[in-house]
């Protein structure tokens, strides 16, 4: 979100930043940033290297065996987890989609549309308020809208258009499907309408004066320049997606497993090895969505230029 | 002056928002979203003051469920654990991130420092809470507990707290330590009079977002807290346990949310509001 931007202006940094005087200083920072980075590399990159390696390992009678196998990992496509993983994904590329039509013209329409300054400030601040509220009391107040007696079933037999209450609304994968998407929302138009904020506004009036059609200005321009922003959108509602569990929880009544579902199961069974091989499966998963995801986009436009902000 | 009057032109005229149709469409589906984001936090505190909550609708208003939260104990501990966990990620987030957040900026290759430090937002939580539980419970063999669900909670907020103090550092002036160097004042006080204030809307931010993103965590602290509880997950396991905890658990949460949202309403009006300003 903040980091393209934060990143592209910190290009401008080292060059305005004096030398003299401050070498001291940096030297002391930068000894404190070795053992902070340090400490993040044990904390972050270690663990996620372990969690790697214990999928090799397997269960017998509640104890690892350490000796690495594929046993794990073979026994993850039996057993029921393929249909499970199926779900998963069906589910999971479903709400991103479904994200991605809603999010991108509201995107576009804040970043460009919107002419009130507060407005937008007010619908930005909206839009990032839900990252720092509690999930699981968002999500079991549907139950108690989308239910058997809830609001949206009194409202329809109130009107007269069912006479028994619908009864697929909740606890099926219907619900499991609106939780998600209202929950994953924010992460997917605020990284869009970062990216569209950024182009330039010379950029569209250039095309129209020279005569482009509004779709020529929209496909040549806008839409290749805020290919990094759909994609960090796509990150941060694909992988919260595939790894749902609050959401299937409360909303899909034991209906829905997904593989957050047999992670969870595996933990408390302490089949560590399939905790591990399951978490990692979802990350690899998210991974391979992304590599096919930047081989599409990069029929669109250039890609290595959009993450260019990134390297600094 | 005929500039300044075209320039008014392109956020009006600019790209599909041109057709009035899909700017409508784009602006209705994102709202009617907001809508379905806030709707049910308001149907929540309606339902926490209703006589009978589990009817789905609101009627009859009564102070009874938070009367009978307040005469349980059950939620005082996880509440509290909570509120010190967050306190101290909170903490810890706004020091080391403004340590990194000032270094980072004058490093030769930012990028990659930055994407290290950002990684934990790519992976999934429920893949961090189980590499980290897997790497201090069967490698390190340690007994998990409230510092095992810091720890985790601090992984998981760091990274919104670095990029928050980023955007206050990286517009940060260097000709101003400059200066106060010229005028004789040792390091220490350069940074103490001059950076700092500068710098302290993005600190209080990012400790505050630390606090709140600790606070509010579920998937990590499931595999992290050994035998501890916190709040949302004491939340979680009543409302997946019992029907009948579900009344007391919405009176929390309105508490919870009508303590947050000031609380977040002034982090904005600090970011929006004050670093405009300068």
């Amino acid at each position: 979100m903040t980091m393209i931007s934060a990143a592209s202006e910190g290009e401008a940094g080292p060059v305005s930043r004096p030398r003299l005087g401050l070498r001291q200083w940096a030297a002391r920072t930068n000894w404190v940033l070795g053992l902070i980075l340090l400490a993040w590399f044990v904390l972050v990159i270690v663990p996620l290297a372990v969690l790697f390696s214990f999928s090799f390992f397997e269960t017998k009678s509640y104890f690892t065996i350490y000796r690495p196998s594929l046993n794990t990992w073979i026994s993850l496509f039996e057993s029921g987890r393929f249909e499970v993983t199926l779900r998963t994904l069906r589910i999971a590329l479903t709400v991103t989609l479904i994200e991605l039509l809603v999010a991108y013209p509201f995107a576009l329409w804040l970043a460009k549309g919107c002419r009130s300054k507060t407005l937008r400030a007010v619908l930005i601040a909206l839009l990032t308020i839900p990252f720092f509220l509690d999930t699981s009391s968002r999500t079991i107040i549907w139950r108690a809208i989308l239910g058997q007696n809830g609001l949206v079933n009194s409202l329809l037999m109130q009107a007269g258009l069912t006479d028994a209450p619908v009864e697929w609304l909740l606890y099926s994968e219907v619900s499991v499907h609106f939780g998600l998407v209202v929950s994953l929302f924010p992460p997917m138009a605020l990284p869009i309408y970062m990216a569209i904020g950024l182009i330039d506004d010379e950029l569209i009036k250039a095309s129209d004066d020279l005569g482009a059609t509004p779709w020529q200005t929209f496909s040549r321009i806008v839409l290749p320049l805020s290919l990094p922003g759909v994609m960090a959108g796509v990150v941060f509602t694909l992988g919260p997606a595939l790894a749902a569990w609050v959401e299937p929880g409360m909303l899909g009544g034991g209906f829905v497993n997904l593989l957050s579902n047999s992670i969870e199961s595996a933990y408390t069974a302490l089949r560590y090895p399939v905790v591990a091989a399951l978490s990692t499966f979802v990350i690899l998963l998210l991974l391979a969505l992304l590599g096919a995801m930047m081989l599409v986009a990069r029929r669109f436009g250039d890609l290595s230029s959009s993450f260019r902000v990134l390297k600094g | 002056m005929t500039d300044a009057a075209l320039s008014q032109g392109p956020t009006s005229r600019g790209g599909p928002s041109y057709w009035p149709i899909w700017r409508a469409i784009g602006k209705w589906a994102g709202l009617f979203m907001l809508g379905l984001i806030y709707f049910p936090l308001v149907w929540l505190m309606l339902l926490s003051f209703s006589a009978n909550p589990l009817s789905g609708i609101p009627g009859s208003f009564t102070s009874t469920h938070f009367r009978a939260l307040f005469a349980s104990t059950d939620w005082h501990q996880p509440l509290l654990a909570s509120v010190v966990i967050g306190l101290i990620v909170g903490l810890v987030c706004a020091v080391v991130a403004t340590v990194v957040g000032r270094a980072v900026p004058s490093l030769a290759r930012p990028g990659r420092t930055l994407l290290l430090f950002v990684l934990p937002l790519f992976v999934p939580g429920m893949s961090m809470g189980a590499a980290l539980f897997i790497f201090a419970r069967s490698v390190l063999d340690l007994k998990l507990g409230f510092w095992s669900i810091a720890l985790g909670h601090f992984v998981w907020a760091f990274p919104f707290a670095l990029l928050i103090i980023l955007v206050v550092t990286t517009r940060f002036d260097h000709r101003l330590v400059e200066a106060g160097r010229d005028l004789g004042a040792s390091g220490w006080r350069v940074f103490w009079d001059i950076e700092f204030p500068i710098l302290m809307p993005g600190i209080v931010s990012a400790a505050l977002f630390g606090f709140l993103m600790s606070f509010n965590e579920v998937m990590r602290t499931i595999f992290l807290r050994g035998t501890a509880e916190t709040m949302p997950v004491w939340n979680w396991v009543q409302a997946a346990a019992q029907q009948s905890q579900v009344p007391i658990i919405f009176a929390l949460s309105t508490i919870v949310l009508a303590v947050t949202l000031p609380l977040l309403c002034g982090v904005f009006w600090l970011l929006f509001a004050k670093l405009d300003k300068s």
